[in-house]
């Protein structure tokens, strides 16, 4: 596993000074790794569930310790993160409702997994589509989200990582709401 | 704007960032401020603010963050008494592991199967009883469960015996079995199948998969009864979901055609599953033909292809001799796709093998067209004629394999019998209720059990143990139906057939239910000694439970119709502890039982657990989907009942609405039932719509007359005595209940609270015609004769507060200020206990309207008005604003308050 850690900081790098594929690898790369931590938490934890927000952290801590001084700093890592975590949310819940939907003859229906939630798999499909909307004009918005709804960041911790006063994240949260609310109300 | 309207958001964006900036209180004077500056925009900031607040409110993207999927067992991982070696399968259900158990001494090893599912409360519970009735399948060829328990973050897992052997296709063609040979190996998967079915456990997911076969060359099948409960625990998803997006993503191609249509599984499930391997044991193909398929295609030939004939599929040319003829015929039976035509049983597919290994001729035949057409017209008459009689009766009803299995006498038979009926009726119910019932209209059953009792009387070749079990099930229908003189043929008749029955069953069902039909008619010491004799045939014994639970309930009824509601819900709570205890899960079982249940609590007088019953009953029934059906009918009746006894009338009325629209044709009263309108003319007459009261009154007594209908008459009587007493005509009212007297005498036990309805119609009347000893008098019998009822254990605890406060007004009349308030207030406290906290109620209400004049009329002006407050709040809540009552209260309120 090695070889990833300087792979995504260098990808990190390369998306920066405007590489367009950087990004797609540094979504793959989190993704596996994401994957692999999500993992060995399990073995180390014995079989809990794992909050989104721990798995970020300790993502952080393994892949900077390992990449050494170059590596960005936390608030940039983890925007990439909270993406990457989003998407292994959203495939999961697409997985979901797979599953369901052959419910009828393949008996293994439930995966109950991922907790009992107010929002429901197609709804978070939903929002995911219209966050990735948002993200090419408003990506600091999309972030946000992605930090607050998919991570479970609270306001105070979004502010720190981004220097920023508790109210101004808020505001921006609220405002991000509508404009998620009014992309999917339609299709509700 | 949308946000498809980018340029827009972005316009706005810096707005929505300055007023979302500020304080709540202040946004309005910015959004006015804002339409000064920019009036283009501002409807649309309004309206995104308004947005806003919205999303606030409703918590929009609040909730709690996720947490990712870890629940998966590791190696070295407790569970139970067992320590996790290895994973040796995925399946569909989870993944099972090796484990091993060592407490020093020795060492034993099992299989671990944890199931996808997490359980919470009463699932848990559910988990662990099941657990047992599984672990109760002692049989050489099913694996055997060991235990079943839950981890600490509540995943299920089941403790298995660990076989050692390879799945049973694979075991067939690696030992290069012969054809005879697979039979024979096929043959115990059968036993233990049957075995299981003879403990009233389906098994719905055999394959190969679950079919192992040890070194020994035993067969051990896998995973009893545990798909059935992951299913059930799945459906309790978005289900809603599953409909919209009705794709298929998975396809296992061992379902049947029942569970692809989502139709009920029944031991005909098993026998199909058994089919399909049986299949592909001989020719080493699956009856659908080699994969892949698409899940289009599946379904399909699943539901509707005829697969071809062994014979045709084998590979090889002997093989293809060999499977020609009887092995076509036995495997063509068991896949027919109407689960009525396949084998019966497992029993009997079996024989069909044993007899061909045998060289027999084999029961099966081989289809011909004839055969078929004339088949299908047989089938169709059998269903119309009995499918109507399934509707409310659980038990009694029955189809062709029934009467197979009364011949036979082994207890293995019996305790299928027992299945079999069941399923057969749960079949014929979902049939009845899913088809014919929104179509064909009550009046239509009424015709079609005419039909179906010729259809008996015209049987001569049936056995007479089924006649009894349809006859029963003919005057059971009769009975919901009201139609209580052909309940009474009908059930006197399947009475004196059960005499000549060795077996305990149709005895005892046919005594109870004519006992229940007897007390409907007052004959309460016959009906008594039947149930005795019915209860007292029956052996103790897990296969009598459902003869047990009906003749509870069948009890519960004679109880309550003499009047010992207590002794009525405690029937009734012991017939849902019976059947807690069997092993039998079914729907329409507990959904009968909640309802008699909650209906008892009615009757008792406790209409407060009578609603919150029949509310769960009514969630339970529309679950099933049949909240459009004759039973949703009895339920919404005796829902709205225990309302208005609750005192809210408007609720109720919207209810016994629900249930007249149920069995009404447009403005076709015929299938109505009279009990149903005089329920209903009683709340209107609560809700002062006397002239609709009066109507659906006098009509219901002319049709309970016309069909004898004797309790129905009773209460027409004394509802129409009280309605044309609230309208001037006293005499009218006198005439009914002097007609209705005699006729309560007959029919009900001295004592019983009706008499205390007729003292005090009688006082209200003498107080009509301002005759005040004489009210008096009338009114403090009607309050002993409710009491002594209430101590006895019988009804009328909700009625004594209503002559309370009745008697209060008198009292009052009689300028008895003292004796009023008592009265009154005694009315309060009672009615209080008896309503919700938060709730309203027109009786509490009228009860607060007497407290308060009393009081005045005492001086006790403050008193006076808080309780008028209360009375106006009550009564303008449960009877509404407009209502005589109501106005009576308000009218008091406003001089109260003026003197003041």
């Amino acid at each position: 596993m090695d070889r990833t850690d300087p792979t995504i900081a260098l990808l990190i790098d390369a998306a920066e000074k405007g590489d367009a594929s950087a990004a797609q690898g540094i979504f793959a790369e989190l993704y596996s790794e994401l994957h692999r931590l999500a993992k060995r938490e399990l073995y180390r934890q014995g079989a809990a569930s794992l909050g989104a927000t721990t798995l970020l952290h300790e993502a952080y801590i393994d892949i900077a310790s390992r990449s050494g001084p170059s590596f960005p700093d936390r608030a940039r890592f983890m925007g990439y993160a909270a993406r990457v975590m989003r998407g292994l949310i959203i495939d999961h819940a697409r997985n979901r409702q797979a599953q369901k939907r052959g419910g009828l003859f393949e008996l293994t229906a439930l995966h109950t997994d991922v907790p009992e939630h107010a929002v429901n798999d197609r709804e978070l499909t939903l929002i995911s589509d219209a966050l990735d909307e948002l993200a090419k004009t408003d990506p600091p918005l999309a972030e946000l989200v992605d930090l607050k709804f998919f991570c479970g960041f609270t306001f105070a911790e979004i502010a720190t990582m981004h220097n920023l006063a508790e109210r101004t994240i808020q505001r921006q949260w609220e405002k991000a709401r509508i404009y998620l609310y009014r992309s999917i109300r339609s299709e509700l | 704007m949308t946000p498809g309207n980018n340029e827009l958001w972005q316009q706005l964006g810096p707005y929505l960032d300055e007023v979302l900036d500020l304080p709540e209180e202040e946004r309005e004077a910015w959004l006015a401020a804002f339409a000064e500056r920019n009036p283009t925009h501002a409807a649309s900031m309004r309206s995104l603010l308004e947005e806003h607040q919205a999303l606030a409110a409703r918590g929009f993207l609040e909730q709690n963050p996720f947490e990712l999927p870890l629940h998966a067992p590791h190696a070295g991982q407790q569970a139970g008494a067992y320590t996790l070696l290895s994973q040796i399968g995925q399946g569909g259900m989870g993944s099972v592991w090796l484990a091993e158990r060592n407490d020093g001494r020795f060492k034993r090893q099992a299989a671990i199967k944890f199931l996808n599912i997490q359980l919470g409360g009463r699932g848990e519970e559910r988990f662990r009883r099941e657990g047992n009735v599984l672990g109760q399948l002692n049989h050489p060829n099913i694996a055997e469960l060991l235990d079943a328990g839950i981890n600490s973050d509540r995943q299920a897992f089941l403790i298995l015996e660990y076989v050692d052997g390879d799945h049973i296709d694979k075991y067939c063609d690696e030992h290069s079995l012969g054809v005879e040979e697979r039979i024979r190996l096929f043959l115990d998967v059968l036993a233990a199948v049957a075995h299981a079915h003879a403990n009233l456990i389906v098994h719905r997911d055999i394959k190969s998969s679950n079919v192992l076969v040890g070194k020994q060359g035993k067969a051990k099948l896998l995973d009893f009864g545990i798909a059935k409960w992951i299913e059930e625990e799945g459906r309790s998803g978005d289900t809603s979901m599953l409909t919209r997006e009705g794709e298929m993503a998975l396809t296992p191609t061992t379902a049947s055609p029942e569970q692809m249509k989502g139709e009920p599984v029944t031991v005909a499930t098993d026998v199909y599953m058994l089919g399909n391997l049986l299949y592909l044991l001989l020719t080493k193909q699956m009856p659908i033909g080699a994969g892949p398929h698409s899940s289009a295609s599946l379904v399909y030939s699943i539901v509707f292809t005829e697969p071809p004939l062994m014979s045709a599929a084998a590979l090889h040319s002997d093989w293809q001799r060999t499977l020609r003829g009887d092995l076509d015929t036995i495997a063509a039976k068991a896949l027919k796709k109407a689960p009525a035509e396949r084998y019966a049983s497992v029993s009997a597919m079996a024989d069909d093998l044993r007899r061909y290994l045998k060289h027999q001729p084999i029961a099966a035949r081989p289809d011909s067209a004839s055969y078929r057409a004339a088949k299908f017209v047989r089938r169709n008459r059998a269903l119309v004629a009995i499918g109507s009689l399934a509707i409310l009766a659980i038990f009694a009803g029955l189809i062709g394999t029934v009467t197979q299995a009364r011949r036979a006498n082994d207890e293995r038979d019996f305790a299928w019998r027992q299945v079999a009926r069941a399923e057969a009726i749960s079949d014929l119910n979902s049939f009845v209720l899913s088809d014919a019932a929104p179509g064909g209209k009550p009046f239509t059953v009424s015709d079609l059990l005419g039909q179906a009792e010729q259809i008996v009387a015209r049987q001569n070749g049936a056995d007479s143990g089924s006649r009894v079990d349809l006859l029963v099930s003919i005057g059971r229908q009769y009975w919901s139906l009201d139609q209580d003189a052909k309940a009474r043929r009908a059930l006197e008749e399947a009475y004196k057939l059960s005499l000549g029955q060795a077996e305990p069953s149709p005895r005892a069902s046919a005594a109870c239910a004519l006992a229940s039909s007897l007390a409907r008619a007052g004959e309460h010491p016959r009906a008594k000694a039947l149930l005795a004799e019915g209860i007292g045939a029956l052996p103790a014994g897990p296969q009598f439970v459902l003869d047990r639970i009906f003749c509870l309930l069948r009890s519960s009824e004679v109880a309550r119709s003499e009047g010992g509601s207590r002794t009525a819900i405690a029937r009734i709570e012991e017939a849902r502890e019976v059947m807690r205890q069997s092993p039998f899960q079914s729907d329409l079982l507990q959904l009968r039982v909640s309802m008699d249940l909650a209906e008892a609590y009615r009757v008792a007088g406790q209409h407060r657990e009578a609603s919150e019953a029949f509310a769960r009953a009514s969630t339970l029934l529309a679950s099933l989907g049949r909240d459009n059906t004759q039973t949703a009918g009895t339920l919404y009746n005796n829902w709205a009942l225990a309302l208005s006894q609750l005192g809210v009338p408007l609720e109720a009325e919207k209810i016994f609405r629900r249930a007249i629209e149920i069995s009404s044709d447009g403005n076709d009263e015929t299938a109505v039932s009279a009990m149903l309108m005089v329920n209903y003319a009683r709340v209107l007459r609560e809700l002062n719509r006397s002239t609709e009261a009066e109507g659906f009154a006098e009509r219901a007594y002319t049709k309970a007359l016309a069909a004898n209908q004797v309790v129905v008459v009773n209460q027409t009587l004394l509802l129409r005595s009280a309605i044309y007493r609230e309208r001037g005509k006293l005499e009218q009212a006198s005439r009914m209940l002097n007609e209705v007297e005699p006729l309560l005498h007959r029919a009900l036990p001295g004592g019983h609270i009706a008499f205390a309805s007729i003292a005090s119609e009688r006082a209200l009347i003498a107080e009509a015609f301002d005759d005040l000893s004489k009210a008096h008098e009338f009114a403090n019998q009607a309050l002993t004769v409710a009491q002594a009822s209430v101590s006895a254990g019988g009804q009328g605890a909700d009625y004594i507060p209503v002559l309370l406060f009745r008697r209060s007004k008198l009292n009052l009349l009689d300028h008895r200020a003292a004796g009023a308030v008592e009265d009154a207030s005694k009315a309060v406290a009672l009615l209080k206990r008896a309503v919700a906290p938060d709730s309203f109620s027109s009786n509490l209400g009228r009860a607060y309207l007497a407290a308060g004049r009393a009081l005045s009329a005492q001086g006790k002006t403050d008193a006076a008005v808080e309780a008028i407050r209360l009375a106006v709040q009550h009564l303008e809540k449960a009877l509404g604003p407009d209502h005589a009552d109501t106005l009576a209260a308000k009218s008091l309120a406003a001089p109260a308050v003026k003197n003041q």
